[in-house]
């Protein structure tokens, strides 16, 4: 008999819509952890992302039916309700930070983290995780002479405040094509925007974060994890 | 394929990532690179940027929303399910119940009333209300005393006192109001609570409903003697 966590999302939701507990705890568990990263490195604020994950899920049980396999990935129709929930918020908060704080960031390129707190305790936050060991699991990286294990804490650090402080659109590409993996078609399905649109905002966005990496070169072997 | 720089620029950062243009022509941009110093160290600097990226998407990874986040979606969900296997069915027919009966109220004093003034005006030459209320004022409470003691009503027996009617307001906020005589189906009354058993074999009873100033019915009586029925 197939369990829950060997069926497809799709299976799963369906599973769920007729009311199953199960199928919707084991949708939850498998991709309420990238909605979460999503919200938490869109705006750099656990309580927000917390509150963001729960919406788009509360969204999920209430609209279900309103997912639909022809128009992108399961995973895609959850990064964009949380995207909107985002703004949403985004647009409640603004109303309440003080015209000129919370729209630029530490270095002033202007990003927006919408949660009126700077880029810089953006990356505070997430720096606080308790994932900090870097573990070699999942590792995709099949660059030659980069091993990845020699990549600094620092260096991982500098990347995230670079990322955090990316203006908003190409943090979205950075995060969802790099971070999470996603491909250009499911990314445009998330951003709703042509992949073309996609490609071009992850150029950019790796660009600028060469940028800011450039002013202090990468640090390998010595500087590597464990030191 | 030869590429030049700016094509090397242009797809530099998808070499690792399949399915991309750049992806396809990531041995022609390794060939540049080891031609091209400038192109070299743009590799060197984006490889360090994917491997920079490569582990901070591993450390992030055991990153999860708490438990309590998990607890309010399950019991979100079970309310959700529980609702839909037990719709609030008896709420909606009272309301739809109620709205019909009021619907049919108002559609029986629309006809009875004019037919009934027409009668009266065509019997006694005399306009309009059946039942004035004392000092222009016809509270529900007040009007069936002061309705015994009024000539146009004196006549009558009342077989039950003034219900309030489903939507009516509060009585005690009644400032005025008219009582006006209406015939209605046995049906109709019975909806709305009266003893209709007891009232003879008609299928239209008589009774009286008091009307707010502003129209509105607001309580309704059964009256006993049916010979008094003015549509007769």
């Amino acid at each position: 008999m197939t369990t829950a966590v060997e069926l497809t999302d799709e299976a799963l939701l369906a599973k769920m819509i007729a009311g199953d507990e199960e199928a919707f705890t084991a949708l939850y568990r498998r991709r309420h952890p990238s909605v979460y990263r999503f919200a938490l490195r869109m705006s750099g604020n656990r309580a927000l992302a917390e509150d963001v994950t729960q919406e788009v899920f509360f969204a999920l049980i209430r609209h279900a039916k309103r997912f639909d396999p022809a128009r992108g990935s399961f995973s895609a129709f959850l990064f964009g309700i949380a995207r909107n929930h985002l703004h949403k918020r985004w647009e409640l908060d603004k109303r309440l930070v003080p015209s000129g704080l919370g729209n630029e960031d530490m270095n002033g390129n202007g990003s927006r983290n919408g949660s009126g707190k700077t880029q810089f305790s953006m990356a505070i936050q997430m720096g606080t995780t308790s994932g900090n060991e870097l573990s070699k699991e999942g590792s995709r990286s099949t660059i030659p002479g980069v091993p990845e294990e020699f990549v600094s804490q620092e260096t991982v650090a500098r990347v995230r405040t670079a990322v955090a402080s990316l203006p908003e659109n190409y943090r979205e590409a950075v995060i969802l094509c790099d971070l999470e993996e996603m491909s250009y078609e499911e990314a445009a399905q998330a951003l709703e925007c042509p992949v073309g649109t996609v490609r071009s905002r992850l150029h950019r966005g790796r660009a600028i974060l060469l940028e800011k990496l450039d002013e202090a070169p990468f640090r390998y072997g010595a500087s590597a994890v464990g030191e | 394929m030869a590429i030049d720089c700016a094509q090397f620029e242009e797809i530099v950062h998808e070499l690792e990532r399949a399915g991309t243009p750049g992806f396809d022509f990531r041995e022609d941009a390794f060939a540049h690179a080891e031609s091209c110093p400038r192109c070299a160290s743009l590799l060197d600097k984006v490889m360090a940027l994917e491997s920079a990226l490569d582990s901070l998407a591993v450390q992030d990874r055991s990153e999860r929303a708490p438990a309590h986040v998990e607890a309010a979606l399950l019991a979100e969900f079970r309310r959700q399910h529980a609702e839909a296997a037990y719709p609030r069915r008896n709420v909606r027919l009272t309301t739809t119940t109620a709205l019909a009966m009021a619907a049919a109220l108002i559609l029986a004093i629309g006809i009875t009333v004019p037919l009934w003034m027409k009668h009266k005006s065509n019997v006694t030459g005399s306009p309009v209300a059946l039942v004035a209320p004392p000092n222009g004022s016809a509270g529900v409470a007040s009007t069936d005393e002061t309705a015994k003691g009024n000539s146009a009503s004196s006549d009558f027996d009342y077989a039950t006192d003034f219900v309030s009617l489903p939507y009516a307001d509060d009585p005690r906020t009644l400032d005025g109001g008219t009582v006006v005589r209406v015939t209605l189906s046995r049906s109709a009354l019975a909806s709305f609570g009266l003893p209709v058993a007891g009232m003879g074999s008609s299928e239209q009873i008589p009774a009286d409903i008091a009307l707010s100033e502003d129209g509105v019915p607001q309580a309704i009586r059964l009256v006993a003697d049916a010979d008094l029925d003015p549509t007769n």
